[in-house]
């Protein structure tokens, strides 16, 4: 009974003690601190998102690019970030889904190169329009090893608008493959507008359809 | 005591990151639990659609289909839904890249936005004439209207004249919240309807949300029935209301009877300012949305289509978020 309180205080006297302790423990609690990621609930596709949203963030609120000349320096910027945020080829197969195969390989590279046109076309002048929103990113939800949903609000003026990015791992990174706005999914949207034009018509004519769509704008 | 010390900080490193991560690995209560079916479908040749066989790795079911082991069935016989094979088809694709052509035993849970949500629309002609109407009627009369009313009252009164219009549907969205059982719910708007109209001077400040933080509870007529499982029954394109279904639109109709303009008397109120009121309140909130539904065309390959998908996405949506 006495050997314990003898080994502790074995050379040493109790206040000389009790600082190393408060030291130790000041240690430990800033080294603990220390190694915490910055987000809580954050897997590694959450951070992953988070930090793509935060360039993008970075482009819309530089004080350099605030003329409207500076528009399409913008737009390139934002553009970069998306192709490396997004997996486009992902995205393609699920929207496109059984008729993907339908497809011969130089018109499939076709398709992903006018998709992606289209959805840069058509969001932006959407994300340019920017206006100081806050988005907070709330969780992750892991649907299997290799896919989970990160969950955000935009919160603006008038609204609460949940997004949520799908992210799918590509061999060390996590890429957005879906982009699902107050329940609705933007692959599941254009997969039943392109299930609907092949019904009737040739994976061609779909192409042909998208160019001129692109082209228009 | 530098041994205590090392414990210490060993049980702490090894404790942080799983405490962090606990919320990544639990099952979210709000996530529909995926379930999966214990099927993984191979294709074996995916070229050629007539010789496409699918050969199941395991005694499974597809659809209704049960298949032992390594047995080929031919698709065109197969009663598994077109659905189910697209599921499959699309996790196919994506295990390809990943596995090669071999199938894996793992996991195939549906990832949710793979769950086809369709419906009915043997309207179809008269509904595409009607969306065409409403896209006419748009461009031409309420987008018009709602600029010129946008340039001539400041946002800042729009702003609260939305508030009013939100804070007479709050009744309406109160009893939609009991219907569907959701009593929390229900007391918040009856709180929000209450504080609102007094501290917020007839309701045009949402001081609930602002001094209180209570939100918006979110509820109508048409999510109500499918709450209790009520399907759409068909798609309707409504003139003005736009994309609409037999339930919403029976839910559209129940909702004017919640509210209580119906219920002022026509010697106050007649019925042709009643409608003046509904279509102000209808320009009021468009004023700040001019440009979504440009930017929706734009986006769409076909909008008919886009919007008809949207729309459901949205309400089966609203439903899940009913029956949490």
């Amino acid at each position: 009974m006495n050997l314990p309180t003898k080994v502790f205080n074995k050379g040493r006297n109790m206040s000389v003690r009790t600082k190393i302790m408060k030291k130790s423990v000041a240690a430990l609690i800033l080294f603990s601190i220390m190694i915490l990621p910055h987000y809580a609930y954050a897997g590694v596709a959450a951070e992953t998102v988070h930090r793509y949203a935060d360039k993008v963030l970075d482009v819309l609120r530089d004080p350099v690019l605030k003329a409207e000349s500076s528009k399409k320096i913008k737009k390139e910027k934002i553009r970069l970030i998306a192709d490396d945020m997004f997996d486009f080829t992902e995205l393609s197969k699920r929207t496109l889904a059984q008729n993907w195969n339908r497809f011969d390989s130089s018109q499939q590279k076709e398709f992903i190169h006018l998709f992606k046109s289209l959805l840069a076309d058509a969001y932006a002048d959407k994300i340019l329009a920017y206006t100081n929103e806050r988005i907070v990113f709330s969780k992750e939800i892991q649907y299997s090893d290799n896919t989970a949903e990160v969950r955000s609000t935009v919160i603006s003026k008038t609204a609460e608008i949940p997004i949520n990015y799908r992210v799918i791992l590509k061999g060390t990174e996590w890429k957005v493959y879906d982009v699902v706005i107050e329940g609705v999914s933007l692959v599941n949207n254009y997969r039943s507008q392109f299930k609907e034009i092949l019904l009737n018509k040739s994976p061609e004519s779909l192409l042909e359809t998208l160019r001129k769509k692109v082209g228009k704008s | 005591m530098k041994a205590v010390n090392i414990l210490l900080m060993l049980s702490a490193l090894m404790l942080s990151p799983s405490v962090l991560m606990a919320d990544v690995s639990l099952p979210d209560p709000n996530v529909e639990q995926c379930v999966a079916p214990p099927v993984l479908i191979a294709l074996q040749s995916a070229s050629d659609d007539n010789n496409r066989q699918i050969v199941l790795p395991d005694a499974a079911t597809a659809g209704n289909l049960q298949i032992s082991f390594g047995e080929t069935v031919p698709i065109a016989d197969s009663q598994a839904s077109e659905d189910e094979i697209m599921i499959a088809l699309t996790q196919w694709n994506s295990a390809e890249e990943a596995n090669g052509i071999e199938t894996t035993k793992s996991e195939s849970a549906i990832i949710p936005e793979e769950k086809e949500v369709e419906i009915a629309d043997p309207l179809f002609p008269v509904n595409k004439a009607m969306f065409e109407f409403n896209d006419k009627l748009y461009f031409w009369g309420i987008k018009p209207v709602t600029q010129v009313y946008s340039h001539t009252v400041p946002e800042e009164f729009r702003f609260a004249i939305s508030n009013v219009y939100d804070n007479l549907w709050a009744p309406c969205r109160m009893l939609n919240n009991l219907f569907q059982l959701r009593f929390k719910a229900a007391g918040n708007e009856l709180i929000r309807f209450i504080f609102n109209s007094f501290a917020g001077i007839g309701g045009m400040g949402d001081m609930a949300k602002e001094a209180l933080g209570i939100k918006k509870q979110d509820a109508d007529f048409g999510q109500t029935l499918g709450h209790y499982g009520v399907g759409h029954g068909f798609y309707l394109v409504l003139p003005v209301f736009g994309p609409s279904s037999m339930r919403d639109g029976v839910g559209l109709a129940a909702d004017q009877f919640m509210h209580p303009l119906t219920y002022v008397s026509s010697n106050t109120l007649t019925f042709v300012e009643k409608v003046g009121i509904s279509a102000h309140e209808e320009v009021n909130s468009t004023s700040f949305k001019i440009g979504d539904y440009e930017s929706f065309k734009n986006a769409a390959v076909d909008p008919y289509v886009s919007m008809r998908n949207a729309f459901i996405q949205h309400r089966q949506h609203k439903v899940e978020l009913s029956r949490q």
